[in-house]
């Protein structure tokens, strides 16, 4: 199916609940430490490192996006 | 300085969430497992208690159902934390005592506001622009 296809069907994988569980931890992490950096980086003026932790936090969201819109649990919960 | 008790037994959840409160201007407390939630809960008091369910010894739901029924610890307002993202769990978490539910990864924004309104309006120093 070509990529477009894919957007307009969306396909639900099933994973077992505890990977679902797994994947969003370290997930987590990523988000959450590269936000904590922008901040920091934006309020002490050092700011030439924020368009790659900008990229890194894009693409953490990018990553739950898909998750959350393409993964549901084996277990219903 | 809003004192939050944090319950979480992953390093880096800890790490990062606790100097992420402490830069909004809370005063974070941190337990590494359920019993020590419940301990640090009676021995501190906190005014709110971040709690996440999977954890060593008690598992969130036990602690929280030991913190409700406990007369000098029913008060405190009790935010789940899990990575598990379904109805299910979020009514799993209600039913064991919980006053709100927030699925990880952890929004800051959509925390700090389920926070400040369990808490009475009394958020960290961020409300008047202060960070560390």
């Amino acid at each position: 199916m070509s990529a477009p296809a894919r957007m307009l069907h969306p396909v639900q994988h099933t994973l077992p609940r505890d990977l679902l569980h797994d994947l969003r931890t370290p997930l987590g992490h990523i988000l959450g430490y590269s936000e904590m950096l922008i901040e920091q980086m934006q309020e002490s003026g050092r700011e030439e490192f924020l368009p790659h932790l900008e990229k890194i936090r894009k693409a953490g969201n990018d990553l739950l996006d898909l998750m959350n819109n393409n993964l549901t649990s084996a277990e219903g919960g | 300085m809003p004192k939050i008790l944090l319950v979480e037994d992953n390093e880096m959840n800890r790490d990062m969430l606790s100097r992420r409160l402490q830069r909004k201007g809370y005063e974070v407390m941190i337990a590494v497992d359920g019993q020590l939630g419940v301990e640090m809960a009676r021995s501190e008091v906190p005014d709110l208690i971040l709690m996440d369910m999977s954890l060593p010894v008690i598992d969130g739901w036990e602690a929280t159902r030991a913190l409700k029924a406990a007369k000098e610890t029913s008060s405190i307002p009790i935010i789940a934390l899990t990575a598990h993202a379904m109805s299910t769990d979020r009514d799993k978490a209600i039913a064991a005592g919980c006053d709100d539910y927030d699925t990880k990864p952890i929004e800051l924004s959509r925390l700090l506001g389920k926070m400040e309104v369990l808490m009475g309006g009394a958020g960290g120093s961020s409300a008047a622009g202060g960070s560390r």
